[in-house]
């Protein structure tokens, strides 16, 4: 099995916690989660608006909780690229599969859906694969 | 699932690789900087059109086909990321990498299917 990409082949980011790649890659995934809630709360707020316009999907535009979504989106992507600056594709893209966690916990405590099992055995198994993803990259860095 | 329904996802899928390939090498190219960095907001252009046509083929499959069928395709694509990563970028993964992948797909799996 090859090793990962050396971090030393990668650039190195400005110093400071909050331009570290793997926060950045964090934030990427609590706004996805956030932008997923907040687009679901402005169409259910379209789906009580009886216009014409709930039918062609424009009403949900109406919603201020629609144009916050829209924005924790657009922020989370300026994430994305960041992170991508420093972090390999294939690794930064699994990590971001932390949004199947926080998309599930925030529906469970921001709009009162239930978690059932199976999703509940999926959100496990998802840590389990980001935590081995974590240390994948803790052992790259202790051989460089 | 009708054929036209099977070759829109299998183009979206490939779009989504494409266009995430597309962004890592614009990002890795401003990164480096000096000649490496010049053309790399046509590339990042490139990668944001290739991620719409995802998002609309993925948006058009959705209204064709059930979404129980779709759940493992969606499951894949951190699979389908890492291998065209390993292709286009040459990154590789260690063995934990390779477990960390495999068990969120699996994981993304069960959260789509409850």
């Amino acid at each position: 099995m090859h090793d990962q990409m050396p971090a030393t082949s990668l650039p190195k980011p400005a110093p400071g916690l909050f331009w570290n790649p793997f926060l950045q890659i964090f934030l990427t995934v609590l706004l996805t989660a956030a932008a997923q809630i907040l687009l679901k709360v402005g169409a259910d707020y379209s789906a009580a608006n009886d216009s014409v316009w709930s039918w062609l999907g424009v009403a949900e535009l109406g919603s201020w909780w629609t144009w916050a979504g829209i924005l924790a989106f657009v922020a989370s992507f300026g994430g994305w690229l960041y992170a991508l600056r420093f972090l390999p594709l294939g690794l930064a893209f699994a990590l971001t599969n932390g949004v199947h966690i926080f998309v599930p916990l925030g529906s469970w405590l921001f709009l009162g859906e239930h978690i059932s099992l199976l999703r509940g055995s999926g959100i496990c198994v998802i840590i389990a694969g980001i935590l081995l993803l974590a240390q994948s990259v803790a052992k790259v860095e202790e051989k460089v | 699932m009708s054929l036209t329904a099977w070759v829109l996802v299998i183009i979206s899928q490939l779009a989504l690789v494409a266009g995430q390939i597309f962004l890592k090498r614009a990002m890795s190219r401003r990164e480096h900087g000096g000649e490496k960095a010049r053309g790399w907001i046509g590339t990042l252009t490139i990668g944001i059109a290739t991620m719409t046509v995802w998002f609309l083929l993925w948006l058009g499959v959705m209204h064709q086909v059930e979404l129980s069928k779709l759940m493992p395709l969606e499951g894949i694509s951190p699979l389908l990321i890492v291998l065209g990563a390993a292709v286009f970028l040459r990154e590789r993964l260690n063995w934990r990498g390779w477990a960390g992948v495999g068990l969120t797909c699996v994981g993304v799996l069960l959260v789509s299917a409850s």
